[in-house]
């Protein structure tokens, strides 16, 4: 078992009057390709990243990043 | 897990960009080459200073029109934090194609003068094609390595 970082972007969009991923990249600064890889856990975002989102969504940074045990297959 | 999504057909404005750059120099390299080297056994002259330019020109104008072209039918063209990051990345692997591909070079070079038999590409020509073709396949590994983390994610 690995720990890796894993978040609930897309339950929050949606919670925030289904907001696109193509607002959520333009009140972030990067480009919505990313939004669905870090969506996807696909990518890490820096800390910066991470923070505007955090931001953007007005939750604390753990309610939307966790770092838990997942299975590497 | 880490796979590939191919049924993903939903390329952003820098993949589009790397597809035509990719298909633009295995194109007019791929030719190039493929008439240099089938030459070389035959006629281990240089290559014309006109013919390079025409192969340089064809890369640009080719070029300049696909991007032409990606860019008028994209409206986002930004960059951000991971495509400098896969950039990043995708130099590595450039560097380590060419680093090995010149190791290749520099090792036959020295078994062809140790042991006196000269190849065609221990000709100057040969050797001219031989690093083009190394800059070409570095060039060509920067682009495969940029789509591959594009696809796959990090």
């Amino acid at each position: 078992m690995a720990k890796k970082i894993t978040n609930n972007i897309r339950k929050l969009r949606f919670a925030a009057d289904e907001m696109s991923q193509q607002t959520l990249a333009e009140k972030v600064g990067v480009t919505r390709q990313t939004i669905i890889a870090i969506e996807k856990d696909r990518y890490s975002p820096s800390l910066e990243v991470a923070f505007k989102i955090a931001d953007v969504f007005g939750s604390p940074f753990e309610e939307i990043f966790n770092y838990q045990e997942s299975e590497v297959i | 897990m880490c796979t590939m999504d191919l049924s993903n057909r939903d390329f952003s404005y820098r993949e589009q960009g790397l597809i035509a750059s990719l298909f633009v120099t295995l194109i007019v390299f791929g030719g190039y080459f493929y008439s240099a080297f089938t030459k070389l056994a035959l006629n281990p002259a240089m290559p014309s200073i006109a013919e390079l330019i025409f192969v340089v020109i064809l890369v640009i104008v080719f070029e300049s029109i696909m991007q032409i072209f990606i860019r008028l039918k994209n409206t986002s063209q930004s960059e951000d934090e991971r495509d400098r990051l896969i950039e990043k990345i995708s130099y590595k692997y450039g560097y380590w194609v060419l680093s090995a591909c010149t190791w290749f070079l520099l090792v036959q070079l020295l078994l062809d003068a140790t042991f006196d038999h000269l190849t065609v590409f221990s000709t100057p020509s040969g050797i001219f094609h031989l690093l083009l073709l190394f800059f070409v396949l570095a060039e060509v590994a920067h682009f495969v390595v940029q789509l591959y983390y594009y696809r796959r994610g990090f």
